[in-house]
């Protein structure tokens, strides 16, 4: 218990800066949701003169944009890479900053298992990102409720929102699975904010496919919001993908972490 | 009793040696020295006491369980100094060893200002603030708040000014009379024959000599000086047990060991000014081991 408040605790920072992105960011996108739905026919228009490929990468699906949940599956994209790069910095720091700041032998060398270690860590950055996810969800919801004044199926509205706990908790795994793969961590951010990146582009470029088998290779395509849209609910196949990845990637973070040699500094 | 068993311990870092075959013991209640030059091996051994690296082969146990499988628990009773200190820097020194008291599951406020005065250290500044000899001190307390019955110092002193050196040698003697075993690794060789009962001297990854300090310096080591008349045939006294043999001018200096008549003789038969025979200092002895097999 003592190494999970000593994490959140020094997570706080991150935690707080995060949320208040995140929320931010949010808030000033469903703001422009009424200037929107009011033009949606000439902004149909405007998009439609863009090449279909260039509208599928950017995730516009013209057809809903005027519709509330429409707009919010469209913005929700900026919403989770925003996201994504939180759980993967945490996920790629929370491990590796104890040898990056040469703290390990201190930790290591007191009357705890690394198993422990790892467990409380592990629960700490999990309750960073829960927290960030409540703000953001409190936030998401008055916003909506403020812009909005139509009937939309609150269900689907959740199961949109809460992707974006699923996509960081699936980034986190990659970040701490990579913090151990990799051996020395000079900067969690160039290497997180490239994984996230790439994810991010190889997401774009397999929108303009449409073919389904690619989708597997990139978590940012795990959840389709047409998909959620018209059957309220996930794609099973894809959420197996994403929680045995995630079971994956700890266990194998556990058995490696226990193994492993902490070198002198 | 013994404190600390270590049987045949080999660790390969890859193909790189770490150490080979390491085998002593230490017992209850001692302070038991650990030298050797930076490279040879001993924060390798104490590394893999403490868990932080795993034998390739060999076992060691403590407090007679194995260091590994057993870890967590015999950490209870273990304080660890390391050479160099990195802590949390934004956190206050106080915070900190509160955090490391937490770990373990007893009250260690009071022990806390206690070290913290006899080591003249200021709780209340950010570790990020601290000067080299400062972390040190934060070291040290944090290694001994606990009471723990071994402590074990990797090249300690490195960083504390000869006062503070001073505290911290009357600190541990005093834990030592308390009933904590110690193991002291050092490279200096001073710090290590003031303090310690025996001595395990560590060459390229293998232990070379294992001996109390008091046999290692008695041993029939003498250092001889002889400051002669005429200058002599540098060879004079190049018989069996001299070593590190110098002459300048008229002065000759060496080691002996052995059968001190033998080299009484040699020095009776020459014309001399005057004669020093003393107790050779560790550090001329480990010297002597060096270039022996080097």
């Amino acid at each position: 218990m003592n190494m999970f408040l000593h994490e959140l605790k020094a997570y706080r920072k991150s935690t707080i800066t995060w949320t208040f992105t995140l929320v931010g960011l949010i808030i000033l996108l469903l703001s422009m949701f009424p200037a929107i739905s009011e033009e949606a026919e000439t902004f149909k228009k405007l998009m439609e003169g863009f090449p279909e490929g260039i509208r599928l990468a950017l995730g516009l699906a013209v057809e809903n944009i005027g519709s509330i949940l429409g707009f919010y599956s469209y913005i929700f994209l900026y919403v989770s890479l925003f996201g994504a790069i939180q759980a993967m910095i945490l996920g790629v720091s929370i491990l590796s900053k104890e040898v990056r700041e040469k703290t390990a032998d201190f930790l290591l060398t007191k009357p705890v298992t690394r198993t422990q270690i790892v467990t409380s860590k592990l629960m700490a950055a999990f309750t960073s990102l829960l927290i960030t996810n409540v703000f953001y969800l409190g936030a998401a919801t008055m916003m909506v409720s403020l812009v909005e004044t139509k009937e939309y199926s609150t269900k689907i509205f959740l199961l949109l929102s809460l992707t974006l706990f699923f996509l960081q908790l699936i980034f986190l795994a990659l970040g701490i699975i990579v913090s151990i793969a990799v051996p020395k961590i000079k900067s969690v951010l160039s290497i997180s904010l490239g994984t996230v990146f790439a994810f991010f582009i190889i997401g774009a470029l397999v929108s303009t496919t449409g073919d389904d088998a690619l989708r597997y290779l990139t978590p940012f395509k795990y959840f389709d919001f047409a998909y959620i849209m018209q059957n309220s609910s996930y794609e099973s196949s894809f959420m197996m993908v994403g929680i045995a990845f995630i079971v994956i990637a700890i266990t194998a973070s556990y058995l490696i972490y226990s193994k492993r040699d902490i070198h002198a500094v | 009793m013994n404190v600390v068993e270590i049987n045949n311990l080999t660790k390969y870092y890859g193909k790189e040696r770490g150490i080979i075959d390491v085998s002593f013991n230490v017992e209850e209640k001692e302070i038991f020295g650990f030298i050797g030059p930076n490279g040879a091996g001993k924060s390798t051994t104490i590394r893999t006491l403490l868990a932080l690296i795993y034998p390739t082969s060999g076992s060691a146990k403590i407090f007679g369980k194995d260091c590994i499988k057993y870890g967590p628990e015999i950490k209870k009773e273990i304080g660890y100094l390391p050479s160099e200190v990195f802590y949390y820097d934004k956190m206050k020194v106080i915070d900190l060893l509160k955090y490391s008291a937490s770990f373990y599951k007893k009250d260690c406020s009071k022990r806390i200002r206690e070290l913290a005065d006899t080591m003249d250290l200021n709780l209340n500044k950010k570790i990020d603030d601290l000067s080299f000899g400062n972390k040190k001190k934060v070291g040290i307390v944090q290694g001994l708040l606990h009471e723990p019955k071994l402590i074990i110092l990797d090249e300690p002193t490195s960083g504390l000014d000869p006062l503070m050196q001073q505290k911290f040698f009357e600190l541990l003697q005093e834990e030592n009379q308390k009933g904590a075993t110690i193991l002291f690794s050092s490279h200096i060789l001073g710090e290590v024959q003031r303090m310690c009962n025996r001595v395990a001297i560590i060459k390229e990854g293998k232990i070379i000599q294992l001996e109390k300090i008091s046999a290692l310096q008695e041993n029939n080591y003498k250092k001889i000086r002889v400051q002669t008349i005429a200058s002599l045939d540098p060879n004079y006294f190049n018989i069996a047990g001299v070593s590190n043999l110098a002459v300048s001018q008229n002065m000759i200096s060496f080691l002996f060991k052995g059968n001190i008549n033998s080299i009484m003789k040699k020095i009776s038969e020459i014309e001399i000014i005057n004669v020093w025979v003393e107790e050779p200092d560790l550090e001329e002895i480990f010297l002597h081991f060096y270039e022996k097999g080097a």
